[in-house]
This record gives structure tokens, C-alpha cells and sequence, in this order.
């Protein structure tokens, strides 16, 4: 619902309150944190993709430099991401290890006075193969029998558990009967679909400073997407206790899912600072970085999908075979959420779900905004697409006619965090898209001749907001909030959630505003650490606003009720604060508390300063709240492309970006996200992936940005074809109405792009990324399937 | 390897440092100067987060040798703001426009687009999308940034005072 009007604060166009800061170049991010007197750390990560190396630290030491090798640190397996219980989590990671599962697992680490002298230090570390093993890069090859095992056994919890088959693990579900509905189906299709393994290239390389306390504890600066779950991390890995571990909020250039666990950077300044008595920098360069410990989920897929003539599904299979990389981050949970993905975007009938997680010798996979999502969206709106196609029902109309929306079962998260969607807006997206982009006049698919071929591609998706849900599923999603009201009537909002950018901040601070009727400038976002805030689970799963703006909101509220029982105190009039009423006074600048229908009123400043020189206290609360509902925020994206099939290229020529996010609190930031989301999707369609090399299994474009291709504002479409569309809706669960943005942005785009190029040139592409060669040799394929039937036909002919 | 002294105007004031020959200018700014405004994203000239003004020019501060500043003026993000109140066009144009996200890249591409607005005070769309090509942003999809410096540009002419990089660049 168009919030302008409505509201005073949400909805409304200011600038970001971190602006100045970040616009001057006065944001301090990890990467910028310098003590005085701190070490500089290296790592020696493996040359090996699989091997047990001996390390020889004897050199670097007499160099004078602090060593830590394998043996030198804590002897704990743990997950290095904390969001899931701990039951459900699965360990298999060390701080550093001599047993190295891919090239660039930290093996030794050391710290130095400065940064050449820890890189001499680190040349003079000797690292032994004891035993290589044969490099395992491909899920189908690392479960066949005979091959290398990459873990013997790992941990789930407290208990072990043994590896088969380098499997790490599993998930199979299924609803209905799948084989009597796909014979009974009048269409029926399956698709083979293979994903890119991309790179965050988010702007911050990893880096961690931690200095040692006199209390026996740490303090560290770090790039986290969670203060607290790296607060715990901590504690587990090194046995300190949790009130010793401050974990210092900084900005975060750029997250996308790479620290949502604690990246290893992190526990090895730990470790160094706390052998070196010093503070420590442990600092990535971009090529360490690409190696290090953060991709995304590489899936293999298959979905076999039928329907009726009149236009309904009836029954899927899916089988996900996921190439998780060395060690596991979040697997066991995604394979749950990729069903969730799977099961909500269409109302398929009968399902059958084969999930399977497998260990290879590359780098470890995690979360990459969407989480799996844009993956099985892709596949799925390309299975969907085909199957209009076959029934000859308009694509838009088949999409409408089968979705998931108002009314029904939703669980997006996976099967144990169920919940009823509320609010909907994706009828409306479908059709003002259609309209803006001229759907209906779009070219029939390969009906084009000549160099440049242009089509329209359509795609639709959603994201949850947050993990929330009735029951206490797997998931743990809370979030806290402090607010406490100065002495002159401003306020200060403490919070642990980190903004990556997108403005999740922003939002709290309207919508406490809007609570609380006072002006914006007047909300001050406190940066802190874990230790002076209320347990935040973490800024993924695009949750910031619909849940941590919730807690704000409901701090807000706590906060106000005690304003109006001072103002009762002030104003002395015979009646109880349910009485009062508060509203914002433009002219003051201030929240007035009054009796409607008297004179008789005050404004917050007054109660504020009245409640300090009279002794009655402060005004502050403390709220720790978890959602019941994790709603999903629809997208759909309509997009024309432009193919050269001389060289392959593609080009976006107009997008039309819809997005249902319920109120929309922040709008030119949640354009921007929408923007942001379509053009990181377009780098994941048609540019980006991390090949490794089949002999050494080392990554191929190892951390070089023009090696590892992504769009820059060469490659988008001019900025007046851009278009970005807000559903008219109203989430009654979330705070004023909203839904979270940060996912939905991206997760339909490489759907769309990938059928919008079958609209242009004909071919559908089941790998990504679909990159200039892959067209050319689909083309050139085409022709010479043309070529040889016009043979054959010749041939018959004569 | 011997150390060398050098002296140049780093936003409008004169420093003297004695730096390696093979120092970079990124690492001089940030860990001897702690002007952290300058970002390290890449360290190999393919991103445009390091990007300073050296004689107004913009140029990638990992990829240039501190000695080869010596006697010239450098601009730093540092160098055009220090609050809310003396923004210049630019900057309050990338805050309006929402072309902040994550901000990592905001330094860069606020240089570079005031190098862009003093050669060129009224560019069209295509020609800075040319000109901050070379800039990555992973958070924005770089609409916002475009349609900022095209307020920034317009506004400058609007007002017709002298264009936004005007001011700072000569400091
Ligand atoms: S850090 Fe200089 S161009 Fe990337
Ligand atoms: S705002 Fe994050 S990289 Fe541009």
C-alpha cells in the first residue's frame, strides 16, 4: 500500500542516515581499523586441494615472528555458522588443520610488525605433503565408490557421525502420489539444469583485528553479518567466556551471505592475538579472498513436472544434488529450503523431493543472496515457461493460474517453519509488467532473423522475510532492541543488527519515529557491540526490517507507554495515560501528548526533561521479539534482451522490476535494492563462475576481477527503460505493514534473462552462466542440426 | 632499497613523509596517513575503489608509487567534506539519490565523477556510464549513480556557479 500520506515518516524520501558518514569517507569499516602497537598477520593457506601435510614452522620463528600451526590451536571442530540448532548442525571445520580439504584452506598463520616482514616470515614456513590425494571436483565423481573419502567422520552437535560416500547430507520428502499424477498428466517434462559456483565479490575483502583484554578476553573488529553469533563463535572455539568477547559493530562493505558465518579470518586473528599478547590485523587481498571460505551453492538439478490441459499442475519430482565444496556452512538447513523454494512458488500437486549434499575439494559454499533461491528459480521458471508453452497458454496466465499466494500454506523456509501468506501482490505485478514492457506484443520465440535478435523474458519469485514461524523450527530468528529516551526528549536506539547498505536501519529509525511522533534527526542509531546489545540472530534471510523493525517498533511502543504515564504525572488532570493522545507537532519539531477535547498538553521534550530533574527516572525499554510469520515478498520481472549472434552478447534492453514488499518504508532505498538485485542477477545469468582446474583443483581465476567478470554500468539498460514497480499491499504481520526486499530483488532475474534469450534466438540453456561462447556454440549447433536434416530431406528427395 | 622523502599537497596541505621506493600511494594514505577513505578492494587497478585526484586527474592509488607524487596535489575523498554541512553538490546528490548502499565504492566513484563534471559539466547518460566503467559497484546497479551525478551536473548548471569539482579539486 502506497504508504505517502498515511504515515509521516515511513514511506518518506531522506537521505540515509549513514550518508554523510559514508560520503565524506568517514565510515570506519573492518578493513580500516588500525591499533596502535598491532601485529600483521599471513596465512599460509594449502597449495593441496586434498592432502595431509607436516608444517615446519621452525624458520619463521627463529625470524622472530608469532607461528601458529595446526597444533597451536584450539583441538575443536566446530561450524563456523551458528543460525541453525545446535542438533541440526553439522561440524567439520578447524581453525586450521593439517589436513587441508582445498587449495587455500588456512593451514598455519603468522604475525609480524608489519605486513612484509609476517610475508617473509610466512615464505619461511615449510609445508610436507604427507599424502595427496587425487583432487574431487564434481558431486556425481566424489560419491562414486572408490574415491578419496574428503571426511572420515564429522559431527552433528555433540555426537559423530560417519561419512559415506563423501556424502554430507541428505533430505527426501515427498506429498501425494507423484508417479499417478505425472502418468496422468497430459504434459508432462523433465530438465536437467546445472548452476554457475559464484563469487560474492563483495566489495570488503575478509579481515579481522583482534586485540587481546587484560580481563583474559578479547575485543575484535570484524566483517560479520552477526556480532553476536561471532561473540559465540569465539567463546566456543577459544573457552572464553561470552561477557569477555566484545565484538565491535563496524560497517560491512558488502555482505550477500559471506558472513553470515564467522569468516576464518576472523578465529585466526583470535589465535594470534592471543599467543602474540598484541592485537592483531589479519587482513584478505582479493585473491586470498576468492579462496578463502564463502561461495555460492553449485546445484545440480532435476525436475520432472506435468499438467493438465486446463492448465493446472498436477505433479513434480525434484532431485537437488548440491556440490557443497570441503566443508559445510549451511547444507543440511538449504536442503530443506531449497524444497521450501521449490514448494513455494507453484501449487505443483503431488511432489517428490531428492536432496542430497555432497563434499568436494573446493571451496566451501554458502549462502549467496537468495540462499539456493535464485538457483531453483531458475530452473523452475524455465520448467514453467516450457510447460505453457506445450499446454499453448500464455506464460503470464499459466504463472497466475498455478502460484502460491493469498490464503495459502507457505513455507518458504522449509518444512518446519509453515505459515499462511497474508498479502499478495503478485496479480497486480504481473499485469502492470505485462502492460509496461508490451507483453503481448513480444516476438515468438526464434521467429527473428539477422544479427541482432530481441526478446522479452518473463520470471517471478519471492523470498521469505526472516525464518520466523508458529512453532520453533530449526531456525533460530530473534531479534532484540534498546531504546532508551534522552534527558532532552531524543532518543537512542541500540541495536546489534547490522545494515549492510541496504538501509535496514534507516527503516528502524522511521518507523520508531513514527511510533514515538518525533523527527528523524532526533533517532540516533547507536554502533556498539555484542556486549551492550540484545541477542540479534543475524542480518540474512531478509529480515532486518519486517523483524528487527518489529522489535524497534514494539520498543518504540513499550517507550511510549511510559511517556504517557509521566505525562499524566505533568499534566495533571484527572484522568489515567490511555487518555492521552500523542501526535507530531511540525512546528516544534516535537511529539505533543495531549487530551482531546482540552487544552491540556505537553511534548516529549518536557516530559523527558521532567522526568530527569525530578527524580522519576529513566524512559527505556528492552525487547527481544521472534516473528510467527516469515511472509513472502513476491517479485516479478519482465525483461527485454537484445542477442548479437555474431558475438554472442547480450544486452539488457528494458526491465521492468516488480516488487510486492508490503509497505514500502524506505523507497528509495528499497528501489535500490530492486536495482541492485536485478543487476547482481545479471552478472550471475550471463557473466559470472569459478571454474577450477581438473588437475591441481585450484580455482582457475584465482582472485583477479576481470578474470571473474561482473556488470559494471556498461551493462545496464539506460536508466529511463529501467523501471521499478511497488505492489499495493499491506503486510498485517509486519511493523507498518512491511515485508523484507534484500532476496526477492535478485532471485527471478537469471529466470528471466535466460527466457528472454529463448524468446530472441530459439535455444534454451540449462547451464549458467550463459555466457557468449555457450550462445555462439548453441547457434552454430542449430545450424548444423539444420544443415544435416535439410540433407536428409534433400536426400530423401532424390 | 633506500627510504625517500617526499612532499605534496594532500588536500590543500602541504606533507612531507619519508616512503620506500616500491611504497604504493593506497598504503601511504591508509596506514601512514589514516585516510581510510580510500578503499582497497582489488590492490590490481580492476576495481576503482582506490581512485584519488593527483592534479585533479583520477587515477588508482594502488597502482601508483608514492615517490611519483612528490611536488603534486592529491585529492582524498577526506579532502572535499568534512561534515553535513560543506558537502559538495556531489556528494549530497549521491545521498539524495540513494547511490549509498554498503558505501564501499562511494569514495571512488564520487572522485571520479567530480574528474568527470570538471572536463565535462554537462555529460550525457552514455557519457558517464563511460567514464565510471571502470568504478565496480556490487550493491546499487550503478541507476542511482548515474541519475546522482546527472543531478549534481544539472544542478551546478542550474545555479550556474562554477561546476561541482571546481572547488575541491584545486585544493
Ligand atoms: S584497489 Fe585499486 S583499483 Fe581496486
Ligand atoms: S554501494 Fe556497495 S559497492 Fe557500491
Amino acid at each position: 500500500m502506497s504508504a505517502e500520506g498515511r504515515f509521516r515518516f515511513v514511506g518518506v524520501r531522506v537521505g540515509r542516515k549513514d550518508g554523510v558518514l559514508k560520503a565524506t569517507g568517514r565510515a570506519t569499516y573492518a578493513y580500516d581499523v588500525w591499533l596502535p602497537g598491532m601485529l600483521h598477520g599471513r596465512i599460509l593457506k594449502s597449495p593441496y586441494a586434498h592432502a595431509e601435510v607436516r608444517v615446519d614452522a621452525t624458520e619463521a620463528e627463529r625470524m622472530g615472528a608469532v607461528v601458529l600451526t595446526p597444533r597451536d590451536v584450539p583441538d575443536v571442530l566446530f561450524n563456523p555458522r551458528l543460525v541453525s540448532v545446535e542438533e541440526d548442525t553439522f561440524k567439520d571445520w578447524r581453525v586450521l588443520t593439517d589436513h587441508p580439504r582445498y587449495v587455500g584452506e588456512p593451514v598455519a598463520a603468522v604475525a609480524a610488525a608489519s605486513e612484509e616482514a609476517a610475508q617473509r616470515a610466512l615464505e619461511a614456513v615449510r609445508l610436507e605433503p604427507v599424502r595427496v590425494y587425487r583432487p574431487l571436483l564434481d558431486p556425481f565423481e566424489a560419491t562414486r565408490p572408490g574415491s578419496p573419502a574428503i571426511h572420515e567422520r564429522v559431527m552433528r552437535g555433540g555426537a559423530w557421525v560417519d561419512v559415506e560416500d563423501n556424502v554430507a547430507c541428505t533430505l527426501e520428502y515427498s506429498e501425494g502420489d507423484v508417479d499417478r499424477a505425472l502418468s496422468e498428466a497430459d504434459v508432462v517434462i523433465e530438465r536437467r539444469f546445472h548452476t554457475n559456483r559464484r563469487y560474492h565479490l563483495q566489495p570488503e575483502p575478509k579481515v579481522a583485528v583482534s586485540r587481546p583484554d587484560p580481563d583474559g578476553g578479547v575485543t575484535v573488529w570484524t566483517t560479520t553479518q552477526t556480532v553476536h553469533n561471532t561473540k559465540i563463535l569465539i567463546s566456543q572455539v577459544f573457552g572464553i567466556p561470552q561477557s569477555k568477547v566484545r565484538v565491535k559493530k563496524v560497517f560491512l562493505g558488502g555482505g550477500f551471505g559471506s558472513s553470515i558465518h564467522t569468516n576464518l579470518v576472523t578465529l585466526v586473528a583470535v589465535a594470534l592475538s592471543r599467543k602474540a599478547r598484541r592485537p592483531v590485523r589479519m587482513a584478505l587481498t582479493r585473491e586470498e579472498d576468492m579462496m578463502h571460505d564463502h561461495v555460492s551453492f553449485e546445484m545440480h538439478m532435476r525436475i520432472r513436472a506435468g499438467a493438465k490441459r486446463n492448465g493446472r499442475l498436477s505433479g513434480a519430482e525434484f532431485e537437488n544434488v548440491m556440490d557443497i565444496g570441503a566443508h559445510q556452512i549451511q547444507p543440511y538447513p538449504l536442503l530443506g529450503t531449497a524444497l521450501g523454494w521449490f514448494v513455494s512458488l507453484y501449487k505443483w500437486g503431488a511432489i517428490r523431493y531428492f536432496g542430497r549434499a555432497v563434499y568436494t575439494n573446493k571451496v566451501p559454499s554458502c549462502a549467496l543472496r537468495g540462499y539456493g533461491n535464485p538457483q531453483v528459480t531458475w530452473a523452475v521458471e524455465t520448467v514453467v515457461d516450457e510447460l505453457a508453452e506445450e499446454l499453448e497458454m500464455d506464460p503470464v496466465e499459466f504463472r497466475l493460474k498455478n502460484y502460491v499466494g493469498k490464503g495459502d500454506l507457505f513455507w518458504g523456509q522449509g518444512p518446519t517453519v509453515k505459515s499462511i501468506i497474508r498479502s499478495d501482490g503478485v496479480p497486480e505485478l504481473m499485469r502492470r509488467g505485462a502492460e509496461l514492457i508490451g507483453w503481448r506484443n513480444r516476438p515468438r520465440p526464434g521467429e527473428q532473423t539477422g544479427r541482432y535478435r530481441r526478446g522479452i523474458g518473463v520470471a517471478r519469485g519471492f523470498h521469505t522475510s526472516g525464518a520466523g514461524g508458529p512453532l520453533s523450527g530449526s531456525v533460530i530468528d530473534y531479534s532484540g532492541a534498546f531504546l532508551k529516551v534522552n534527558e532532552d526528549g531524543s532518543v537512542d536506539y541500540v541495536t546489534a543488527l547490522q545494515d549492510h547498505g541496504g538501509g535496514t536501519l534507516d527503516a528502524h529509525a522511521k518507523i520508531i519515529a513514527e511510533e514515538l511522533c518525533i523527527p528523524l534527526e532526533k533517532v540516533n542509531v547507536v554502533w556498539s557491540d555484542s556486549s551492550t546489545t540484545v541477542y540479534d540472530v543475524c542480518t540474512h534471510a531478509s529480515r532486518g526490517v519486517y523483524v528487527g523493525g518489529e522489535a524497534a517498533r514494539r520498543a518504540a511502543r513499550e517507550v511510549k507507554r511510559k511517556i504517557l504515564e509521566y505525562a499524566v504525572r505533568i499534566l495533571n488532570v484527572a484522568v489515567g495515560p490511555e487518555a492521552l493522545r500523542m501526535r507530531y507537532d511540525e512546528e516544534l519539531k516535537d511529539a505533543v501528548i495531549y487530551v482531546e477535547g482540552s487544552d491540556a498538553q505537553t511534548t516529549l521534550s518536557e516530559v523527558a526533561r521532567t522526568a530527569w530533574q525530578r527524580n522519576w527516572g529513566s524512559i527505556s525499554a528492552s525487547v527481544s521479539f521472534r516473528a510467527t510469520a516469515a511472509p513472502p515478498s513476491f517479485t516479478a520481472y519482465f525483461v527485454e534482451v537484445e542477442v548479437d549472434t555474431e558475438t554472442g552478447r547480450v544486452r539488457p534492453v528494458r526491465v521492468v522490476a516488480g516488487a510486492d514488499i508490503g509497505t514500502v518504508i524506505n523507497p528509495e532505498l528499497a528501489e535500490g535494492q530492486v536495482q541492485g538485485g536485478f543487476v547482481m542477477g545479471w552478472g550471475w545469468a550471463v557473466l559470472e563462475d569459478t571454474p577450477y582446474n581438473p588437475e591441481t583443483g585450484a580455482l582457475e581465476n584465482m582472485g583477479f576481477i576481470t578474470d571473474y567478470k561482473v556488470p559494471t554500468a556498461g551493462d545496464i539498460p539506460p536508466i529511463e527503460d529501467f523501471r521499478v514497480i511497488f505492489a499495493d499491499t499491506y503486510e498485517p504481520t509486519g511493523p507498518f505493514g512491511a515485508k523484507g526486499i534484500g532476496e526477492a530483488a535478485s532471485n527471478p532475474v537469471a529466470a528471466a534473462v535466460a527466457n528472454a534469450i529463448y524468446d530472441a534466438i530459439g535455444i534454451r540453456f540449462y547451464e549458467l552462466p550463459i555466457t557468449p561462447e555457450r550462445i555462439l556454440r548453441a547457434l552454430r549447433e542449430r545450424e548444423r542440426q539444420g544443415r544435416e536434416s535439410a540433407q536428409e530431406r534433400g536426400g530423401g528427395l532424390s | 632499497m633506500e627510504p625517500r622523502v617526499i612532499r605534496f599537497r594532500l588536500n590543500g596541505e602541504w606533507v612531507r613523509l619519508s616512503v620506500m621506493p616500491n611504497e604504493l600511494l593506497i598504503n601511504v594514505l591508509r596506514e601512514k596517513l589514516h585516510l581510510t577513505g580510500t578503499k582497497y578492494w582489488c590492490g590490481i587497478g580492476e576495481c576503482g575503489g582506490c581512485t584519488v585526484l593527483l592534479d585533479g586527474e583520477p587515477v588508482l592509488s594502488c597502482l601508483t608509487l608514492a615517490v611519483d607524487v612528490d611536488g603534486r596535489k592529491v585529492t582524498t575523498i577526506e579532502g572535499l567534506a568534512t561534515g553535513e554541512d560543506d558537502l559538495t553538490p556531489l556528494q549530497r546528490a549521491f545521498i539524495e539519490e540513494g547511490a549509498i548502499q554498503c558505501g564501499f565504492c562511494t569514495p571512488g566513484f564520487i572522485l571520479t565523477a567530480q574528474a568527470l563534471l570538471r572536463e565535462n559539466p554537462n555529460p550525457t547518460e552514455e557519457e558517464i556510464r563511460e567514464y565510471v566503467r571502470g568504478n565496480l559497484c556490487r550493491c546499487t546497479g550503478y541507476v542511482s549513480i548515474i541519475r546522482a551525478v546527472k543531478r549534481a551536473a544539472s544542478e551546478a548548471v542550474k545555479s550556474r556557479r562554477p561546476g561541482p569539482a571546481a572547488g575541491a579539486a584545486s585544493g
